[in-house]
């Protein structure tokens, strides 16, 4: 107390100054003397007295109490204690004391040691509860488990009252002691010793390293009202492997969840340098010695032979297996049914894979509560999901069973439960065993078997009973179940002579399932007599003597067996005759009859007997009043329809045959009924294209008559052929066609008219394509008249070639064409007037240029043949640019005729000409002797062309004209001479022409006109170039004037220099401008000249 | 000399080997053998792939080469290969013989231990195919003339993997299996080819050891 109080005085000492310091601190020294003098006082009075008591109980019923004894008592010191407790007891005793636990409350203690009394006030509060220490009895480990055990006493029975102990175990792991875990464990003392187990399963293999297990305990007892305290713990015991020094990974071949933790360890003597889960390198945990741990988290699921978890040292490996899965999942759909009533099969799913196979597969029980009996699955292996199934054997008398599956694997177990009336669930086997028998034509009886027990319940059977050609019909059967499996059943109502397939299925009603249907099995009912008698027809023989009769073949269910034979009788009121034994095949017969009247009558005969006879009247009914229609059918079958006609009392009956056969003809008839007003013919021997006779035929009083007469197609097709046609006659302007009919075979459908195309063409070169596509020089005629067998063409020019084409069509389309190529003849009077016109026009004209010709004769001299020249009309010297360029490339200056004053002849050099291509060039100088081919085509003699030129000029000689002088003679007579005549001139105009003529000299017998003209004349006084220049004309140098100009002395021509620009004979004073102009249009000419 | 060629011509018929012209003698079951250990590598390639996945890594990886710790009984392929040279052919043959008798026995034991059905055909197709080695090396021996080793009592082989016999170690047992049958085939296709390329100059062969002999 006065500790604290002196350090609480401290602080508001320390706000003193410093000055008082040294004081205080005096002071302070002095009270702690003070008060260590007043305790030494306190404790020396007390240890001469016994103090400090203290009492413990481990058992509530006794008090351990215990004091300090006073100083200088020795060993062995007596005491006499004394406690007030109700009564006055004393004990004697040495220093600890046991007594018996007092009751609630304050109790005077007295202890007296000698001389000294101690007393103390003892109370339950302050004593100590604390139980003695648990003693492990045993600790025992399932290494397989990792699993300690831990047993121990509680030593219930010194304790007087129920209480609950808490204890507490801890263990520890490795030899540095980890604590790896504390856990409580609740008891509760029962006033008996008692033993408690206790388990643990460790995370890590026990084997991995030692394990030490403590405990202590905490006694709860609820009326104690002391301090509780737990017990000592107890001495450790641990569990170690005792390893032979083999290295052992830990644990083998554990089976664990997926996604679970799991700890491996490794124990061995040397180091481990590597641990891999799969292939998964895994860091190490080190445990005692070398022994290594690895831990691997949230495992997933294990391949089919596990998770490898290998453990590396340096010349060896060890390893484990894991193998992580599911528990099994609940089996699903289980189902159990019996097929036979002995025993049930039970299916089901396994649902979700567990990855563990193998022994560690999920197994399975199937436990029946009632009975108590079970069976195990076992089965190797199983393709997951496939369905599972168990076979339960049925106990006598007993219905329901109520079944459990258990699946069950390494890591847990599920169940799946089933109430089941087994009689409700029957699925029959398929059943086996078909038979047939007899009972008569119609009804058979089958026999099946069904393996099982039925005998207590319903079998529904379900036959099904097919025909050829029929749909299937199914009869259901209830039945009495029976104890062997067979069963029997008569099935009627069948058709005699039939093949039939029975197949049988059966369930159990209540119906739960239908069993498979079994084999097939086929069967063929016996015969019957036939139904009915065959279906017969008859045609009397062409030459009217014999009656054919004709049935048809009975149809299968008429027949109701195999016919064979038929009989065939006639009678009369006089007389019968019969023929019989037909056999099958034959489907007619032929008797010889006069024209009474027969009734007919046809009997099939099969093994059973004879039909009812089929009756027929021999006589035929006249109709005069018959006309032939026609009829198309419709592809199949031909619609022939016709009034009622109520005196037809029996039947109608329809004939058809082809229309070229003979007669008589008869493919097949058909009966209708008489209340019938049409029918359908249908036959697979209908063939398109192909013409029928269709005959109906009415019944009246046992006779027919003949009603109606059809020739029908049952579809039309277009001809084969086309028509032959000729021309009958040809004109200028006209043809006439005829053409054939088509053959009936050949039409293939009623004839609808022909189609005659005509074009203009000769046969090499017209071809008549696509005459259908309205061509517009093609004509055409359609002729929808059938009987029309000729066609007139008119319209058509004069000898000229027509193309003409026919075709014929039907309603099936058009068919081929024939063409022929027809030439009209000429047409004189056009060809006359063709002649005379042109002939009367060239005279009229002729005429009228005589006329004015002659008229304007002094004109016409005056002007182009003028007795004196006058050189200004030389028209040789007027050039216009126009005559030239429409003129070839070589061309010769031809000269009207002048007067030249002066000759100068000047010679030079031909110009080279100029190639444009180049190669042809380099082709020309390997071939000199070719190149002569090419010059004349660029030859540069130049040449005055007059326009008038027309004609093509022959290609000069080269070897004249090209190396020859460059000066070319014009005849100028030539250009007084008629063109039309040049070849005349030689001999004309030196006779008439000879010798120089002036130009000046003008004829003196001009018109008024030529008045006018003389102005100009007399300008151009001298010599002229020719004013028309028309009519100069061309001279080849190869021409025979040419040939001679070469020759002065023959040559009336003036020679002019090509290359000169003056005119040789100088003109006279303003006439030059002239002349150059023409000179210029000579340059211009050789310029343009190469490249032309 | 004369004498000497003689008596070889003599001798001729009654050497073993040239006796049988008329009959092909071994050289062509040598041949079909040898082929079927070629044909039977191949087919172990294929094998070994499903079974060393089925055991998951590290087996299936390719440098996984664990010591060989329970396979201590499955005969050893590896030999010294002067020891190898030093081998006459009936010796040759029955260590052949009784490899794959043993090898043969142990793979139906895993046949039996395989979890899935697709690998327990291979396996399955594989023994069949083993087994024709088995009856042609019979064949072989037997047209040599040399006796089929008699299997000694007890020293049977057996497939007991036994509650000491982790999954671990059989999966190290089944690898070895599978590595040991592979150098044996190997060795088997050098033996037979051996054993062939003898047999195809077995004149030459004996008329110079005759001559040997003669002299």
């Amino acid at each position: 107390m006065m500790d604290i109080f002196l350090c609480l005085k401290q602080p508001s000492r320390m706000v003193d100054s410093k000055r008082m310091r040294m004081t205080s601190n005096f002071q302070w020294i002095l009270l702690t003397f003070l008060l260590l003098y007043l305790m030494n006082q306190v404790s020396s009075q007390k240890k001469r007295t016994p103090h400090d008591l203290k009492c413990v109980t481990n058992n509530l019923q006794v008090w351990d109490c215990s004091w300090r004894a006073p100083s200088g008592a020795g060993r062995g010191a007596a005491y006499e204690v004394c406690i007030e407790n109700g009564s006055h007891s004393c004990y004697r005793l040495e220093k600890n004391t046991k007594i018996p636990a007092l009751s609630p409350g304050d109790h005077e203690v007295t202890i007296n040691f000698g001389s000294s009394i101690s007393k103390f006030t003892l109370n339950e509060k302050d004593v100590s509860f604390i139980p003695d220490t648990p003693e492990i009895l045993n600790l025992s480990a399932d290494f397989s488990t990792s699993t300690l055990h831990l047993k121990w006493n509680d030593k219930g029975s010194v304790f007087p009252r129920h209480s609950n102990v808490i204890w507490e175990i801890k263990i520890l792991r490795k030899k540095n002691m980890e604590i790896v875990k504390i856990m409580t464990h609740n008891t509760t003392l029962n006033g008996k010793d008692t033993v408690h187990h206790w388990s643990w399963t460790s995370d890590m293999p026990l084997e991995c390293a030692t394990h030490y297990v403590g405990i202590r305990c905490h006694i709860d007892d609820p009326k104690f009202s002391g301090h509780k305290e737990w017990s000592n713990w107890s001495l450790l015991k641990n569990i170690s492997w005792s390893s032979d020094s083999q290295t052992k990974v830990f644990p083998q071949d554990k089976v664990i969840l997926v996604g679970s933790d799991i700890t491996v360890c490794c124990v061995t003597q040397e180091k481990v340098v590597l641990a891999l889960i799969g292939s998964t390198n895994c860091p190490l945990i080190h445990l005692d010695g070398e022994n290594v741990a690895i831990k691997i988290h949230n495992i997933s699921a294990s391949e089919s032979s596990g998770t490898n978890v290998v453990f590396s040292v340096e010349d060896n490996m060890f390893g484990t297996v894991i193998f992580a899965g599911y528990p099994p999942d609940i089996p699903q759909k289980l189902n159990c049914e019996t097929y036979d009533l002995k025993e049930i099969v039970c299916t089901w799913n396994p649902g979700r894979p567990t990855s563990l196979v193998g022994p560690r597969n999920t197994s399975y029980t199937l436990f029946e509560s009632f009975s108590g009996k079970c069976v195990r699955y076992k089965r190797a292996e199983v393709p997951t999901n496939e369905s599972y199934q168990l076979f339960f054997q049925m106990l006598s008398n007993q219905e329901i069973y109520n079944f459990t599956l258990n699946a069950r694997n390494p890591l847990g177990q599920s169940e799946s439960t089933l109430l089941v009336n087994v009689t409700e669930k029957v699925h029959p086997h398929t059943p086996t065993s078909v038979k047939v028998k007899d009972i008569n034509s119609t009804a058979v009886t089958l026999s099946w078997h069904l393996p099982g027990n039925f005998a207590k319940i319903k079998l529904l059977c379900q036959i099904e009973i097919n025909k050829t050609n029929s749909v299937h019909e199914l009869r259901n059967i209830t039945m009495k179940g029976v104890e062997n499996s067979s069963y029997l059943i008569a099935v009627d109502k069948l058709n005699p002579y039939t093949i039939y397939t029975f197949r049988i299925r059966c369930s159990t009603k209540p119906f739960w399932k239908w069993s498979k249907w079994s084999n097939e099995k086929q069967y063929l009912t016996t015969e019957a007599i036939p139904s009915k008698g065959p279906d017969t027809w008859r045609e009397w023989s062409s030459d009217g003597k014999n009656l054919i009769i004709y049935w048809k073949p009975l149809s299968i269910n008429e027949a109701n067996g195999k016919i064979l034979s038929y009989n065939v009788s006639c009678s009369s009121d006089e007389e019968t005759q019969s023929l019989s034994e037909i056999l099958d095949p034959q489907h007619k017969a032929e008797i010889q009859l006069d024209k009474n009247d027969y009734i007919i009558s046809v009997v099939a005969k099969n093994s059973v007997g004879s039909s009812p006879p089929s009756k027929i009247a021999s006589m035929e009914i006249p109709n005069d009043d018959l006309k032939i229609e026609q009829a198309v059918g419709m592809g199949n079958g031909i619609l022939l329809t016709w009034n009622y006609d109520p005196n037809m009392t029996c039947d109608y009956v329809i004939k058809w045959c082809n229309s070229s056969r003979s007669e008589p003809c008869l493919m097949d008839w058909k009966k209708v009924p008489s209340n019938s007003t049409e029918t359908v013919i249908e036959s697979d021997q209908f063939r398109p294209g192909v013409r029928y006779n269709f005959f109906l035929y009415g019944c009246r009083n046992q006779g027919y008559q003949l009603l109606r007469s059809i020739i029908g197609y049952v579809e039309e097709l277009a001809p084969t052929v086309a028509p032959n046609f000729t021309v009958e006659d040809t004109s200028a302007d006209s043809i006439l066609v005829r053409w054939e009919d088509i053959p009936v075979e050949e039409l293939r459908g009623f004839l609808r008219g022909y189609l005659f195309y005509f074009e203009k063409g000769e046969r090499d070169t017209s071809k008549m394509r696509g005459l259908e596509s309205g061509r517009s020089d093609i004509k055409v005629k359609n002729i929808t008249d059938i009987s029309q067998k000729t066609l007139r063409i008119v319209d058509l020019q004069g000898k000229t070639s027509y193309h003409l084409v026919l075709r014929a069509y039907t309603d099936g389309g058009m068919g081929p064409e024939k063409s022929m190529f027809v030439v009209t003849k000429e047409n004189s009077v056009g060809l006359i007037i063709a002649i005379l016109i042109p002939v009367a026009v060239a005279v009229i004209v002729g005429v009228v240029t005589s006329i004015l010709c002659y008229r304007k004769r002094e004109w016409i001299k005056e002007t182009f043949y003028p007795d004196i020249p006058n050189p200004e009309n030389c028209k040789a010297l007027q050039f216009q640019k126009s005559v030239c360029e429409g003129s070839s490339a070589l061309k010769t200056l031809e000269m009207n005729r002048c007067t030249p004053n002066n000759v100068e002849v000047l010679e030079t050099r031909s110009m080279v000409p100029k190639t444009e291509d180049t190669e042809i060039i380099s082709a020309v100088a390997e071939r000199p002797e070719d190149s002569s081919d090419v010059e004349p085509e660029n030859h540069v003699v130049v040449s005055y062309c007059p326009p008038v030129i027309e004609e093509e000029i022959a290609n000069p000689g080269a070897d004249e004209a090209g190396g020859a002088s460059q000066v070319i003679y014009i005849d100028i007579q030539s250009m007084y001479q008629p063109q039309a005549k040049p070849e005349e001139e030689p001999e004309n105009d030196p006779v008439g022409g000879a010798g120089y003529k002036p130009q000046m000299h003008l004829p003196v017998t001009s018109t008024v006109e030529d008045l006018a003209a003389e102005d100009d004349l007399d300008k151009t006084a001298g010599y002229r170039p020719q004013a028309n220049v028309n009519t100069w004309n061309l001279v080849s140098p190869d021409s025979p004037r040419s040939t001679d100009s070469s020759s002065e002395i023959v040559s009336f021509g003036s020679p002019c220099s090509i290359n000169s620009r003056q005119f040789l004979i100088p003109p006279k004073d303003e006439e030059s401008p002239k002349s150059s102009g023409g000179g210029w249009s000579f340059t211009n000419f050789f310029q343009n000249k190469p490249n032309d | 000399m004369l004498a000497c060629l003689c008596t070889v011509l003599w001798h001729l018929p009654a050497v073993p080997a040239l006796n049988r012209t008329g009959d092909p003698g071994p050289g062509p079951s040598i041949q079909k053998t040898y082929d079927l250990t070629r044909y039977l590598e191949h087919q172990l390639r294929s094998l070994a792939g499903t079974y060393l996945n089925y055991l998951g890594p590290p087996f299936n990886e390719p440098d996984f080469n664990p010591p060989r710790l329970g396979a201590e009984t499955l005969p050893r392929a590896t030999v010294n290969l002067d020891v190898w040279r030093s081998l006459n052919d009936k010796l040759r043959l029955t260590q052949n013989y009784e490899a794959y008798s043993h090898l043969l026995c142990y793979l139906r034991g895993l046949n039996r231990q395989a979890a899935t059905a697709e690998l327990r055909r291979s396996l399955a197709h594989f023994c069949t195919s083993l087994q024709g080695l088995l009856g042609s090396i019979a064949g072989v021996m037997a047209a040599l003339g040399y006796p089929l080793p008699q299997p000694l009592p007890g020293t049977e082989p057996t497939w007991a993997p036994g509650p000491a016999h982790s999954d671990f170690l059989q999966k190290m047992d089944d690898f070895w299996l599978l590595k040991e049958l592979q150098t044996w085939l190997w060795r088997s296709a050098k033996d037979f080819n051996r054993l062939k390329k003898k047999m195809q100059t077995p004149a030459a062969a004996v008329t110079l050891h005759l001559e040997a002999h003669g002299f």
